[in-house]
């Protein structure tokens, strides 16, 4: 019996070969077993139970075509084949679409069925799939994927790799990595599952499961792979389905479904493999020689029966003499001035996914989580195309903020609406202007007309306010800065005062006991504990929480008292935001146990991006208020702050393209006469660009391509948006409109390169 | 647990037992598990509020059974005086398993969950307990917890379901399976407090098990 097994690399992210190749020779010591690689620099060539080796020039090398002869001569003649390695396996089931009796992997039709993320043959099985988005959508939307999700999600690539990313900067890098390695922009994002690992292998031979086990991984490697696992009968309930399923699929070969069990217990799927696991001996140590049973499938053969040696595994490392006919390749030379040697997919697996889906483009199609895929555009709000009209383009002198009028008022009567609907007759609930956002008159204006409360940070800020026409009874004051500038404090009455810090506290008391500061409420910010932030008293030890204890105790009994929280939702999440929510409700009420004090005005909020803002769900908003009124039944006031929901719509950055360069493979490089310095948060948030045509005047989203926007600094960073596609016929002199900038793009704009 | 129940409840074993084959759980059969003290002063509500706030803090939307994982982040494993009070023990840098319990106790209960404080003895070897022995000595701390290569350990049972429990081992930041091999870090027995309707009928299940309450059950 000859059995070719190949996936031999026995690196930190090993491939299955070796264990394979350990298991098959426990189960027929006589069979003759042949290694296949495609690399002599993978370590697993030289491992002592291989007979012989079938090694074959990297697949960016390789002969597709001839090889694919040679391997059907070698089934032909009686040898079987065990793959592992996906992208392998893949390869042999577009050559051998309706298998072979000794090809021992999945058909065509079953590969395309496993695809990932959906993994559409999983239905019947007790698992979910993590939500998951295809990367075709606009940034627009991706970004709120990752909003959604607290951002926590992985962005993957077609076949492997996987990198977190935690924000908008590191999403767009690792894009651009896993773009460039898979040679294809078709990549998703999927949401984090927490939870502890297990999988379940199995064998099957035309549609029939013939063994299948279960493992939880007990370590893992820095990368998340098996490092030891303790192994077990599946479930009987989970195995009748995935006996139905591997019929369905008529599946052939080793598989894999690897899962998360999260702490309800649920299991989410995260993908199905094509092949063994790597860890596929130590379920053979456990008495589950799955290899050794897929060839007594596949053969009649019998197979020597397994020793049960103990029921969990671990791996070691192990040095083993090199074959003499296959001496060590050198190492590449670093490099020049580079760290390391880049060594990552030796056998040119990357170049294979290439020519795969160069001749197969659906086998990267990814089937859309709740729709058809997306071209990159994204859609733009009518009222932004109304707004625009009113300018006259030609003549707008670039870059220049264009303040969105319709939409501006548009926005803050929603937001008035929505609190004059969530009041009662107990608790009213009002909205609070952050002048920080944008501190443009029009935008206080429509604040103060439409009830909002001015939220100031500075005194220049108050009397920013006080002259668009707020009264001091409508001024909230608070940040660690709440007496600079020395001298300008009101001496009117204002509506709040939160103080940032033990001693703001102090000085705050003082003042009000001079009769230097007066509020209506004198409460407290709060930091939250377990989200990184320099504001607010903290609550992090036991030592601190006492002393704000004790702190609040020394607020003038004469005022009404109250606690105010922000943190930015759009970087914790909207999720995460309504959990430190609720966390910060419970610290009120402990707050209120230990103190005796009743809290009566409760001001959160802070950094909502605008499309989580204004999202018609008002549910949560509500439910948020009957939390409220149930476990702070002495709060009146509920000071809401959307922060940046209210400015980020409101203006856009026009601009114009002062050049444009082409280069090779269709990459472009358009140079615009703005800059990071007025898109500082570029790197942070999309925007949504038009392209205003030259000739007819209409205005056209930009969608996703090779362009890259340089700005006009000489900067190397000032790029002010990546991998778009400019529409056909765009040439310099054209105006390009960024949407979204009229929040800290505005407030945070600074003169650079200017003379 | 106080220290001198701890002693008079090893020092009582040897006189009321006779059985010929004594079991791991022997030792501990009368002990109790660990409560902190209070005060009765602000100083101890403060310590409990910031445990309970704290703890959902931490859970960052995760699923409330998650195990309070920051409290073996925020207190390393070590000895700890008893008596000890809520106030003492917050302030601690390390504290022992029988505090460690008591506190995920706290956490659990705090998120409205129900969980039931838990005794186990673990298998280690005697090279391992000498060195507990060394390093609770150092500090002039009870070495009752320790018998040979076996010891005492607290932990929270965590009720799932309708009389299922899960076993959060707080003082490692892990959750111990029912599964168990044997061998070093094993678990030789278990008894669960839990009273009211969990007091009676089969008792609760962890895996295929059923534990009464209040009875050592052997591994």
């Amino acid at each position: 019996m000859k059995i070719y097994v190949s996936g031999l690399y026995s690196g930190g992210n090993p491939q299955p070969g070796v264990g394979i190749v350990r298991s098959l020779r426990q189960g027929y010591p006589d069979a003759t077993l042949i290694g296949v690689e495609y690399n002599n620099r993978v370590s697993g060539i030289h491992w002592s139970d291989l007979d012989d080796l079938w090694v074959q020039r990297p697949w960016d090398e390789i002969n597709l075509e001839a090889y694919a002869d040679k391997v059907r001569s070698a089934l032909d003649e009686g040898g079987l084949w065990i793959s592992g390695s996906d992208l392998e396996a893949m390869w042999l089931a577009s050559v051998f679409p309706d298998g072979h009796p000794n090809l021992l992997a999945p058909p065509a039709g079953a590969m395309k069925r496993i695809a990932k993320p959906a993994v559409e043959a999983h239905r019947g099985l007790p698992v979910k799939i993590p939500t998951y988005v295809s990367t075709d959508l606009p940034d627009w939307e991706l970004h709120a994927f990752c909003r959604a999700h607290n951002w926590r999600v992985w962005l993957k690539g077609p076949y492997y790799d996987a990198a977190r990313t935690p924000s908008w900067d590191i999403f767009m890098a690792a894009r651009a990595a896993l773009t460039k390695v898979w040679s294809t922009e078709r990549l998703f994002l999927q949401a984090h599952v927490s939870g502890y690992e297990e999988s379940v292998m199995l064998a099957a031979y035309r549609g029939e499961l013939l063994s299948c086990v279960s493992m939880r991984k007990r370590d893992v490697t820095a990368e998340g792979k098996t490092w030891a696992g303790d192994v077990s009968e599946v479930d009987p309930a989970f195995e009748a389905t995935l006996r139905e399923m591997v019929r369905a699929l008529n599946w052939t070969g080793g598989g894999e479904l690897e899962m998360v069990r999260d702490p309800s217990g649920q299991l989410w799927l995260l993908e199905m493999n094509p092949r063994f696991p790597a860890w596929v001996h130590g379920a053979t140590i456990g008495g589950h020689n799955l290899p050794a049973t897929l060839v007594q499938g596949a053969t009649g053969v019998p197979a020597r029966k397994p020793e049960v040696q103990a029921s969990e595994f671990t791996r070691v490392v192990l040095e083993v003499p090199v074959r003499d006919d296959y001496p060590l390749p050198a190492l590449p030379e670093p490099f020049a001035g580079a760290v390391g040697h880049s060594m990552k997919h030796p056998s040119g697996l990357t170049s294979l996914a290439k020519r795969l889906h160069k001749s197969n483009p659906e086998l990267l199609e990814i089937v859309a989580d709740g729709g058809p895929a997306a071209d990159g555009k994204p859609e733009v709000p009518e009222s932004f195309l109304a707004d625009i009209a009113a300018y006259d383009l030609a003549e707008v002198e670039t870059p220049q903020f264009l303040y969105f009028e319709t939409t501006a008022a548009g926005l803050f009567k929603r937001a008035a609406d929505r609190a004059h609907r969530l009041s009662t007759n107990e608790v009213e609930v009002v909205s609070g202007y952050s002048i920080k956002t944008n501190p443009d008159e029009r935008l206080i204006r429509l604040a103060l007309d439409n009830g909002f409360y001015g939220e100031c940070i500075s005194l220049l800020e108050v009397h920013k306010a006080l002259e668009v026409g707020f009264r001091p009874d409508q001024i909230i004051l608070n940040g660690p800065a709440k007496w600079w500038p020395e001298g300008m404090m009101p001496k009117e009455r204002m509506h709040a005062v939160f103080c940032d810090s033990i001693a703001d506290l102090e000085r705050c008391v003082a003042a009000i006991e001079r009769g230097d500061m007066s509020s209506r409420h004198v409460g407290i910010r709060i930091r939250t504990p377990n989200v990184v932030s320099r504001f607010g008293i903290p609550l992090d030890s036991p030592d601190t929480f006492a002393k704000l204890v004790d702190a609040v105790g020394r607020l003038p009994k004469d005022t009404a008292f109250g606690v105010h929280f922000h943190m930015a939702s759009s970087t914790i999440g909207v999720a995460g935001w309504w959990h430190l929510f609720e966390s910060m409700l419970k610290w009120c009420r402990s707050i209120e146990r230990l103190t005796g004090r009743t809290i009566e005005i409760l001001d959160m909020g802070g950094g909502w991006f605008p499309d989580d803002w204004h999202s018609d769900d008002e549910s949560k908003f509500a439910k948020a208020v009957e939390t409220v009124k149930a476990m702070l039944p002495a709060v009146r006031q509920i000071v809401s702050e959307p922060g940046k929901a209210m400015a980020q719509p409101s203006m856009a950055l026009a601009m114009r393209i002062l050049e444009i360069q082409e280069h090779e493979e269709d990459h472009v490089e358009a140079v615009v006469d703005a800059s990071i310095a007025e898109l500082p948060m570029y790197a942070f948030q999309p925007h949504r660009i038009l392209r205003q045509c030259g000739e007819t005047g209409a205005l056209q989203p930009l969608g996703r391509g090779k362009t890259h926007l340089m700005g006009r600094l000489c900067m190397e960073h000032d790029i002010v948006a990546s991998n778009v596609s400019l529409p056909e016929g765009t040439r310099a002199g054209d105006v390009l409109i960024f949407c979204d900038a009229g929040g800290y793009d505005r407030s945070m704009s600074y003169v650079f390169g200017r003379g | 647990m106080y220290l001198a129940e701890a002693d008079g409840a090893a020092a009582g074993r040897g006189e009321t037992r006779a059985a010929p084959a004594p079991k791991a759980s022997d030792r501990w059969e009368s002990f109790p598990y660990s409560r902190f003290s209070h005060h009765g002063r602000a100083c101890c509500d403060i310590a409990r509020e910031w445990v309970v706030g704290m703890d959902f803090a931490q859970l960052n939307g995760g699923d409330l059974t998650s195990g309070p994982r920051w409290l073996r982040e925020k207190y390393k494993w070590g000895p700890s005086p008893w008596p000890i009070h809520w106030c003492e023990a917050v302030k601690r840098k390390s504290i022992d398993c029988g505090a460690h319990a008591a506190l995920a106790l706290e956490a659990f209960t705090g998120r409205g969950l129900t969980a039931f404080p838990a005794q186990v003895v673990q298998k280690y070897s005697e090279d391992s307990t000498e060195q507990w022995r060394g390093k609770w000595a150092e500090e002039d701390v009870s070495c009752h917890w320790l018998d040979g290569e076996h010891i005492y350990h607290e932990v929270t049972a965590l009720l799932v379901g309708e009389d299922a429990v899960k076993i959060w081992d707080s003082s490692a930041g892990s959750w111990i399976g029912p599964r168990q091999a044997g061998g070093y870090g094993s678990l030789v027995a278990i008894r669960i407090f839990a009273d009211g309707q969990w007091g009676g009928g089969d008792g609760l299940r962890w895996g295929e098990r059923r534990i009464k309450p209040g009875t050592w059950v052997q591994i």
